[in-house]
């Protein structure tokens, strides 16, 4: 997600100041991605330096308030119009760690894809929760807000990016089998039967999301949505 | 949300193991599987094609038997029971819901929900005003004098979770409800179930796609026929729990 | 037991909706339930309604009358009768060598005084119309008074008032042409009668019939008659009698020692005890009574038939409920998955056959009730009798219906029981492979097939009844049936090297017996009747053909008309030679004695007849008459006997009869007729110019070579002459006679001779008819000609045309061949949409490795061949057999026969009988060859060779 657009987004609305900012982006993403003001400050700072937006004044609490420039529409209208960019794929750390799994001694590679799985289907477990209060608020109030219709379609995002990652995973781990099945020499990634490991070893690897709560769950899931989101902007 | 569970289970597997064929073609379709569903729960069963999910569901229902192990259903051992006794179970205890062609296509809605009270010896118009009554709390009552194939898939399977709640029964095995239908009518049929689930009924929901998975209390991942990991219930509500406490 | 109720309420709810939505196969096999019971109720409700009470009897029979007094002409003597008057015998038996009292007596006399009646006579004459004459019967009665009521129905126009009005019988009318208004007279008989009105007889509405006032007709009739030299027309009086109190069995009984018969209204509402009714002690009475074990026989034939026809249905439907499971078999595994027990699948599928049950038979009585009232009229005229009241019987009805859905039951039982024994796993993921069949079956079938074929061999060996071969051939049939799924089994070995789609057909077949068997069981028994049926008919049909006994040369044409005279002679030999292309015409009379109206047979007041005298020298002496009454033939010993049969000239046998119709062969004609009759002796031609008479039976010609013929003119005198073994009285006439050499076939002529002889001899004569011989044999249009012609004459004509040997089967058989094979077709045609509706799978993996479409309808063509073929395979076998017992049991029987008249000495026949077996082999080459194929065709063609592809790209 870039915060850089984001923020020309909700300027378009109107002026805003800074603090203002940042509530209003957390409350359309769900605070998916959160700020802190001096982020928000320092993007706008850059956006004022580059004429996309500019100051325009305070308000009655002496919050000084910023404005987007034509230009700063212009570069909106264009980012909207543009597709994410594809061609430069997001450095993943998942990715990259089941690369050096693979054929490093020691690491049952199984175990690896597993504890990941049971993290993201967790995560999308909460996601859906989420999801259905929202479901469930949208249709009690029959409100149609425009923040509720956002915070959905974040959390639908989510859900199914989380989905193709589980999807992504249950394949690496066929492949694997499939692999370790007709090659012959068994390597440290030869799989432990199945047997071995009853659901009792479960408990004992707690997730690292398990026991906590609050926005650390988000930070630590490993899904790192905000820097994927990053690393995709420009 | 969290509903308090009950100090029974509603479904209880022990150490059940199921061996099809003999010999060289022997195959172990299931391998020492422990698993508990309180009331209120819903477990999802995932795993890769041949890890055992179907043969958990229909052994858990009584449609097929153990090899070795117990299933017990509402307190009751169902390993010894005769096939009249399973018939009997499937009435009054368990509900079924598989992927599709849930429905009777010779009974109306109405008269496919208040089908296993009437095999159970219910008259027909008793039956049927519980039926009625079924489907108006599932938000159904319209479908009632439709027949099958008057009926979208995502309403028959509506009406297929209905049937399978229908009376005293509070335990439902959906074996992919919603392989069938489009992502949008799937989620519909799970939020259907997730709510039954909410208002006290126990579901075990077999399924291979994630997204559908997490509609579910728990998910236990199957893999070459016994349980390898499972998500623990979660305490908090949400790991995005800023926005939670604000609305 | 309320439970069980509701839970069975659910059942017939999803069958009921099921047939609805299977609305073709629902009505085939409704169809096929519900034409027999239709056909029976219907058939129930006809007799029943045709039955009539017995005051509708006597009101059609006498009226309003308390009784009718019949002579029973007996001359007077006292009788018995029995108590409804139909069966009436002397009341002391006349010895062996008494007369039988005969005569008639006037019922009149006996009439009670203070009793009202009226007469009621019937004759016979022959009357004039549209078309030519008419043979009818004519009565007088006085159909407008009250006691006459019922007897006849008035249908148009009014009762006779005057002498010269009639009414006429509908039937009279239609046949003659005429209607009311026209006149009608009677041949002989000038005075013209007026049709003033038309009416039925409600019991023989066939009868031509008209009725005139009493004494209008018949007496002045007889006299004109008799005036114009033919023989005034015999007629019956009878008395219908009204007196208060009716008439008692006492009064019965005393009117019987008059002479007299009575039947009595009052005895016939309540008639005496079987002990009170003197002709029922009388010796003998008891062999004219029907008895019971024909009644129970008569029972189990039809239960035989009834149980057969239902075994067919059941083998029929059987299969079609089999698809109905097949199709719904994961939605009988939803109801498994429901809680539904194997008891609630049963039910459910056993629902469907209760469903299709009672909609069969509500259809059928239905059906059968609105069918009989809205026919009724057809039906009286088929019947040729009016309905009484319209009698429905709820009891029979109720029974016949409940064979429906008995039947629907029966026929659901086997599907019903091998959906419930799937498991419901196996239903729900549509697993398919072999079912395992039942191992008992086959087990009791091979006993049944064991049994039955030893009660059948019992049968012909030890006993010759043909009751046990038949029970016993049953039997054995059922066996083979309830083995069909074990045989079927076999079929599957053939499979290997045949092409794909045969290949896959078999296979499917024998994986799936659960289906084929009873289909094919059903073209198995259909088939295997046929073929026995067929068998049997041909074997005797080439008997009949063997013993055949032609009455005239090959394509010759003879007629005997003996009325009148022979009057009419001339004119049907016109007729004759009119409408045939006849090369010789020989016209031949007969001798006749007395006055020329006389009939052939004697009788008549001053007729008399003839008799070629058999010299006492030439008469067999097994046979000649002995003084004291004794047997002759008990003097001779079976050798002798036989010795005398086969080698003494006089005991020889007169070849071949038929054709000749007069008294002792005597036919007073032509050299023609030998010509026609293809007699080859220039001997003769020369002995009939010469005025002798052509002998053709060595034994009547006397050693002076000469003929003797006697005219007996005193009929009563020649019976007792007859019975003291004395000679009859009466002149003889010797004529010089030629035996014709080399013995040709005679046709029963015996002694032919010129008219000129004949009058030299002193012996009238009258034309008879006349022998043709033709050139081509007459086509059935000509012969329909002449018949019409004929019948214009109104004259009694007996007119052979020898044909040869003419087979009346041969429809039968086609329509039995042509039974079997729609059996077969449909049997074939429901297993193969079985087959369809199991194959959808293969059919689409198929069209996926690219099969070409065809592969769909060759394979339907070849699923239904297959079926067909095994079942008419196993059904001709099955059916050849008892047809071949049946024979042998009948030839051993004849042979038997044959055995003891040789050693009684009874027969010269030396040569075995012949009791052929001949098989159908058209029937069998039609069933094996043309019904499996043209099945196989029927089925490709109506298959779809689209539909697969497009459903695979669809899931």
């Amino acid at each position: 997600m870039s915060i850089r657009h984001g923020l020309l987004a909700l300027l378009e609305h109107g002026p805003r100041y800074g603090s203002q900012l940042r509530t209003e982006f957390e409350s359309r993403t769900g605070s998916t991605w959160p700020l802190n003001v001096g982020q928000v400050y320092t993007t706008l700072g850059r956006l004022e330096r580059d004429g996309l937006v500019a100051q325009n004044g305070e308000d009655g609490a002496g919050h000084a308030l910023y404005a987007i420039t034509d230009a700063g529409r212009t570069e909106l209208r264009t980012w909207f119009e543009r597709p994410v960019d594809r061609t430069s794929p997001a450095r993943d750390e998942l990715a990259i760690k089941l690369a050096m799994a693979v054929g490093a001694p020691g690491v049952d590679i199984r175990e690896v894809i597993q504890s990941q799985r049971r993290h993201t289907v967790k995560a999308m477990q909460d996601y859906t929760r989420l999801k259905a209060q929202a479901l469930t608020a949208l249709e009690g109030t029959g409100s149609r807000e425009r923040d509720d219709i956002a915070w959905l379609l974040v959390l639908e995002q989510l859900i199914f990016q989380t989905e193709a990652e589980a999807r992504w995973l249950d394949h690496c781990e066929s492949r694997l089998i499939r692999l370790s099945a007709t090659a012959p020499p068994p390597t440290a990634a030869a799989h432990a039967p199945a047997s071995e490991r009853g659901p009792g070893n479960t408990g004992a690897r707690p997730g690292p999301g398990a026991g906590t709560g609050g926005g650390g769950v988000g930070a630590g899931s490993g899904v790192a949505p905000g820097g994927r989101a990053e690393g995709r902007a420009r | 949300m969290s509903t308090p569970l009950a100090a029974q289970p509603v479904l209880r597997l022990q150490n059940l193991t199921r061996v099809h064929g003999s010999g060289a073609t022997e195959v172990h379709a299931l391998r020492g599987i422990d698993l508990d569903v309180h009331p209120g729960e819903l477990v999802a069963v995932m795993g890769p094609s041949g890890s055992g999910k179907s043969t958990l569901l229909t052994i858990a229902g009584g449609l097929d038997t153990p090899t070795s192990g117990q299933v017990v259903v509402e307190g009751t051992d169902i390993t010894t029971a005769g096939v009249k006794e399973l018939a009997a179970l499937r009435r009054r205890s368990v509900g079924y819901v598989f992927q599709d062609y849930n429905l009777i296509p010779a009974l109306t809605a109405a008269e496919n929900v208040s089908l296993p009270r009437e095999l159970d010896g219910m008259s027909a118009r008793k039956a049927r005003v519980e039926a009625l009554a079924a489907l108006e709390e599932m938000g159904l009552g319209h479908l009632a004098d439709r027949f099958p194939d008057e009926m979208s898939g995502g309403q028959q399977q509506r009406v297929a979770i209905a049937r399978a709640l229908v009376g005293d029964r509070r335990l439902v095995l959906a074996d992919e409800p919603t392989g069938a239908l489009d992502s949008e009518t799937g989620e519909s049929v799970l939020a259907l179930l997730r709510a039954r689930c909410d208002a006290g009924a126990a579901g075990v929901l077999v399924t291979h796609e994630p997204r559908f998975a997490a509609w579910a209390d728990r998910v236990v991942f199957l893999r070459d026929g016994a349980i390898v990991d499972q998500t623990v219930r979660s305490e908090a509500d949400s790991l995005l729990t800023g926005r939670v406490a604000e609305a | 037991m309320k439970t069980w109720f509701h839970s069975w309420r659910a059942a017939i709810r999803i069958a009921r909706r099921d047939a609805w939505r299977a609305k073709g196969r629902s009505s085939l096999v409704l169809a096929m339930i519900a034409l027999p019971i239709l056909g029976v109720s219907a058939a129930d409700l006809t007799i029943r309604s045709s039955e009539l009470s017995v005051t509708e009897r006597l009101e059609r029979s006498i009226g309003a009358a308390d009784a009718a007094f019949r002579d029973p002409g007996f001359g007077g003597v006292p009788v018995h009768q029995s108590p409804d008057g139909d069966n009436v015998y002397p009341a002391k038996e006349p010895a062996d060598n008494e007369p039988w009292p005969s005569g008639s007596t006037d019922p009149g006399k006996v009439i009670p005084d203070g009793a009202r009646w009226i007469t009621d006579t019937q004759g016979a004459a022959k009357l004039t119309t549209v078309h030519g004459l008419l043979q009818t019967d004519v009565r007088e009665l006085k159909t407008d008074d009250p006691m006459a009521r019922g007897i006849t129905t008035l249908l148009d126009g009014h009762h006779p008032r005057k002498a010269d009005e009639v009414i006429a019988t509908s039937a009279f009318l239609e046949k003659s042409g005429l209607s009311v208004g026209s006149t009608v007279s009677a041949r002989n008989f000038d005075r013209p009668y007026r049709i003033v009105g038309s009416y039925e007889l409600p019991d023989e509405l066939d009868t031509a019939q008209i009725t005139a006032l009493p004494g209008a007709f018949l007496a002045p009739y007889g006299k004109a008659a008799e005036k114009a030299g033919a023989l005034a027309p015999g007629s019956t009086t009878s008395y219908l009698v009204q007196r208060p109190g009716g008439f008692t069995w006492n009064d019965v009984q005393a009117i019987n020692a008059k002479g007299v018969s009575v039947a009595s209204r009052a005895v016939r509402l309540d008639p005496p005890a079987d002990s009170e009714v003197p002709l029922y002690q009388q010796e003998g009475w008891g062999d004219f009574r029907s008895s019971d074990g024909a009644d129970a026989m008569l029972l189990a034939s039809l239960a035989t038939v009834v149980g057969l026809a239902m075994l067919e249905i059941c083998l029929l439907a059987g299969p079609a409920f089999a698809v109905g499971a097949r199709r719904s078999r994961r939605q009988l595994g939803l109801v498994g998955a429901n809680g539904g027990s194997r008891s609630h699948i049963r039910a459910i599928v056993l629902s469907g056959g209760l469903v299709i049950g009672v909609s069969a038979a509500v259809v059928g009585t239905v059906l059968a009730l609105v069918l009989t009232l809205v026919l009724q009229p057809f039906l009286e005229d088929f019947m040729g009798q009016r309905f009484g009241a319209f009698d429905v019987r709820p009891l029979e009805l109720l029974g016949i219906a409940l064979l429906a859905v008995l039947t629907g039951l029966l026929a659901a039982i086997v599907p019903a029981v091998t959906a419930s024994r799937q498991t419901v796993l196996a239903s729900l993921t549509g697993r398919r492979g072999v079912r395992s069949t039942s191992k008992v079956l086959p087990v009791v079938g091979l006993i049944a097939l064991l049994l039955g074929a030893a009660i059948a061999l019992y049968g012909s060996v030890v006993t010759d009844q043909f009751a046990i071969v038949a029970g016993g051939s049953a039997i054995a049939e059922l066996g083979v049936v309830a083995m069909t799924p074990a045989i079927v089994g076999l079929f599957g070995r053939v499979g290997r090297w045949l092409p794909l789609s045969p290949r896959l057909a078999l296979r499917d077949a024998v994986r799936n017996r659960g289906r084929t068997a009873p289909a094919v069981a059903a073209v198995l028994a259909a088939v295997a009747g046929t073929v026995a049926v067929a068998t049997y008919t041909s074997s005797s049909d080439a008997q009949y053909r063997a013993e055949y006994t032609a009455s005239l040369p090959h394509g010759a044409v003879s007629f005997f008309q003996m009325e009148e005279g022979g009057r009419d002679v001339p004119a049907v030999a016109d007729a004759v030679q009119r409408y045939f292309s006849v090369e010789t015409r020989a016209d031949v009379s007969r001798v006749a004695v007395g006055k020329p109206g006389c009939p052939a047979w004697g009788g008549g007041d001053g007729c008399g007849q003839y008799e070629l005298m058999l010299p006492p020298a030439n008469e067999c002496p097994m046979w000649a008459a002995t003084a004291d009454g004794s047997d002759p033939s008990e003097k001779f010993t079976p050798e002798q006997r036989r010795k005398l049969l086969r080698e003494d000239w006089r005991c020889k046998e007169t070849s071949g009869g038929g054709g000749v119709y007069v008294d002792g062969g005597l036919l007073v004609g032509d050299d023609r007729l030998l010509k026609v009759l293809g007699i080859d002796d220039p001997g003769a031609v020369r002995a009939l110019a010469d005025g002798k008479a052509v002998v053709l039976s060595r034994p009547l010609v006397d050693k002076d070579g000469t003929i003797g013929i006697k005219q007996v003119t005193d009929l009563k005198a020649a019976e007792q002459a007859s019975m003291a073994r004395k000679p009859s009285p009466g002149k003889v006439s010797r004529i010089p006679a030629h035996l014709v050499s080399g013995d040709p076939k005679s046709y029963g002529l015996q002694v032919l001779m010129t008219p000129a002889a004949a009058k030299a001899a002193g012996l009238a004569t009258v034309p008879v008819g006349a022998y043709f011989s033709t050139d081509a044999l007459p086509s059935s249009e000509q012969r329909q000609k002449l018949d019409a012609e004929l019948a214009g004459l109104g004259a009694g004509v007996d007119l052979t045309v020898e044909e040869g040997y003419v087979s009346d089967d041969s429809i039968f058989l086609l329509a039995l061949t042509v039974f079997a094979g729609l059996v077969t077709i449909g049997a074939a045609g429901i297993a193969t949409g079985l087959a369809q509706a199991d194959a959808e799978a293969d059919l689409k993996t198929l069209a996926a490795v690219g099969a070409p479409p065809r592969v769909r309808r060759t394979l339907s063509g070849f699923q239904c061949g297959v079926v067909a073929a095994m079942g008419v395979v196993l059904g001709s076998l099955a059916g050849l057999l008892p047809a071949m017992g049946l024979r042998l049991t009948e030839e051993r029987e004849q042979i038997r026969f044959h055995e003891q008249i040789l050693a009684e000495g009874w027969g010269s026949d030396l040569t075995p009988p012949y009791v052929p077996i001949v098989i159908p082999w058209e029937t069998l080459a039609a069933l094996l060859v043309v019904v499996p194929l043209g099945a196989a065709l029927l089925a490709a063609l109506v298959t779809r060779s689209k539909g697969a592809v497009a459903r695979r790209e669809a899931t």
